[in-house]
């Protein structure tokens, strides 16, 4: 890796599926810590993530992860790919392997050919995540949110400089997600993190940087405290719904808040990521996206 | 043993035969028994034992209870010097369970005894399944379908190619021992019980070749209308053993050899990004 390289560095990368453009140009780099990409569905999060682990090519645009063109050899993919743990949005589990057989079988995939030091690694995968008491329990039998976290522990593996998830929260309950926050904020001092995620309190709560993709381009990039700025001013607490509000809702106490214009008689409240998030896409935040 | 303040407690070498296994049968159960429920003595045992004996000890017993149990295929495997890694890999492969095995040996068993039956007219039965059997088995041991970790596999190091390969020998070297014995039941000229090989070795690259384009289901399905209609027109005008007489069998080595072109050039790509079934 030349110095000063990033892990991951996208320039003018472009995917299409058919008609729909998935990514346009796009120009990102990565380093180590935790970044979040945020963007309603079909933003192009997944397909942004599958070109950086390996899983797909860009139509167009250089790729480079830890310093290496993946398409230039079956060497360079090779080494990017023993660097890389990724967790796919949707992951099949065999029914029939335990948590420790399944990240076993994973270990052998990612070439751990030595027994003992895989057994190792698997053990402290499991452990990172909560589930060393779950080792011998079938997949199968696991909770939804148990099953997420088996493939957590697959993606970290090994302490991957690279790690990929698309959507890790999925099904997770506040517990849950606040131990994965743990464990992945301990993870992004020592390796690049990726995830994507609907959940803008994770984004808030985990990550130094954030990417809001809407459309298959960046429509934000930059330190979440940043992003939640924009929308200070800009986020009320009323009697009344706002007529001009992009998006307002009762809360618990019976008062409205407000994101956008602002009621008669409001008071300012402290905006939020999801506040800001939501300003930043406006009327884009609900668009599912259109063939071009 | 000696009488301590709060019961009877074992001395240190009473113990220690203990631990080296030198007392009878049943002293030890006895002292073993005390062990159980005395803390005193299990302390003491505690300070008896060999660290490295009780790392050993936990060890292999963590082994037997987190390693899964390999299939008996691949436990065979591994007798015969087969890797350990690989027969991880192998056991992921559910055509090389033992339900789709005994399946794939009995639909064999049947068409071996039908064309027993008939006295040697009535091949077409064996033709049809012998070849199919293992292109089947390749069929169900990879793609999107059949294995849940398609995903994964796609982007880890080990290499999807390869894998596949694994997979395919594996279920090739489970299934045509077999295969062949049964063969030899059949009546008819003694090369018949190894002629269906050429039509089974053919078809499993042109599965593989077809599959790196539309999936192993639809390529299985595919390559199973192409043969039956290869075996079940040959009943029509042609003799019974006519699938697999010298003639075809040249046919089966060119289509091997395409197919085996069309693998290797999908190959070169296959650790590139973007190369999906």
């Amino acid at each position: 890796m030349s110095v000063g390289a990033s892990t991951v560095e996208l320039t003018g990368v472009s995917k299409r599926y058919g008609r729909t453009r998935a990514l346009g140009d796009v120009d990102l780099a990565f380093d180590r810590g935790v970044t979040g990409l945020l963007g309603p569905n079909g933003a192009g999060k997944t397909t942004l993530l599958r070109i950086v682990a390996t899983s797909i090519a860009a139509d167009s645009g250089e790729v480079r992860l830890l310093g290496r063109d993946p398409h230039r050899s079956h060497a360079d993919v090779t080494a990017v790919r023993r660097e890389l743990g990724y967790l796919p949005q949707e992951l099949g589990y065999p029914s029939d392997m335990t948590a420790f057989g399944f990240l076993e079988y994973v270990a052998v995939l990612k070439e751990w050919n030595d027994r003992q030091a895989r057994s190792q690694a698997v053990r402290r995968a499991l452990d990172a995540v909560g589930l060393a008491d779950q080792a011998t329990v079938r997949v199968s039998r696991l909770s939804g949110g148990q099953r997420r976290r088996v493939g957590l522990a697959q993606a970290l593996l090994g302490d991957p400089r690279l790690v990929v998830l698309d959507e890790p929260t999925t099904g997770l309950d506040p517990a849950q997600r606040a131990d994965l926050r743990r464990t992945l904020s301990a993870r992004g001092h020592r390796s690049t993190v990726l995830l994507s995620t609907h959940q803008t309190e994770d984004v808030a709560a985990l990550c130094e940087r954030v990417v809001v993709l809407a459309g298959g381009t960046v429509r934000f990039d930059g330190a979440v405290t940043d992003l939640v700025a924009t929308a200070v001013g800009q986020v009320w607490l009323a009697d009344e719904p706002g007529e001009d509000a992009l998006v307002s809702w009762r809360t618990g106490t019976g008062r409205h808040h407000v994101v956008g214009g602002r009621p008669v008689g409001a008071d300012p409240a402290q905006p939020t990521l999801e506040d800001a998030y939501l300003l930043m896409l406006g009327p884009d935040a609900h668009r599912v996206p259109a063939s071009s | 043993m000696t009488i301590g303040t709060q019961g009877w407690h074992a001395d240190s070498a009473l113990l220690s035969s203990y631990l080296a296994g030198a007392l009878d049968a049943v002293v030890g159960a006895s002292v073993e028994q005390h062990v159980s429920r005395c803390d005193t003595c299990r302390a003491a045992v505690g300070h008896l034992l060999e660290p490295r004996l009780v790392e050993r000890t936990w060890a292999s017993i963590r082994e037997v209870v987190e390693h899964p149990s390999l299939p008996f295929v691949v436990r065979l495997a591994r007798r015969c010097g087969l890797r350990e890694p690989t027969a991880v890999l192998l056991a992921g492969a559910a055509s090389l369970r033992g339900a789709w095995l005994v399946g794939a040996f009995l639909s064999l068993s049947f068409a071996t005894l039908a064309a027993y039956a008939s006295g040697g007219t009535a091949l077409a039965p064996f033709l049809l399944v012998a070849p199919l059997a293992p292109v089947l088995g390749v069929a169900a041991a990879y793609g999107p379908r059949q294995d849940p970790l398609e995903a994964l596999v796609a982007t880890a190091p080990y290499g999807r190619t390869r894998l596949i390969l694994l997979r395919t020998i594996g279920v090739l070297v489970s299934m045509l021992p077999v295969t062949v014995l049964l063969g030899l039941a059949l009546p008819g000229p003694p090369w018949l019980a190894a002629a269906w090989l050429g039509p089974a070795l053919a078809l499993v690259p042109v599965l593989l070749a077809i599959a790196a384009f539309v999936g192993p289901r639809t390529a299985a399905t595919v390559v199973s209308l192409a043969w039956s209609g290869v075996v079940l027109g040959s009943t029509r005008g042609f003799g019974p053993t006519w699938p697999v007489e010298a003639a075809q069998q040249g046919v089966y080595v060119l289509l091997a050899l395409a197919a085996c072109t069309v693998i290797a050039v999908r190959a070169r790509a296959d650790r590139q990004p973007g190369v999906a079934l």
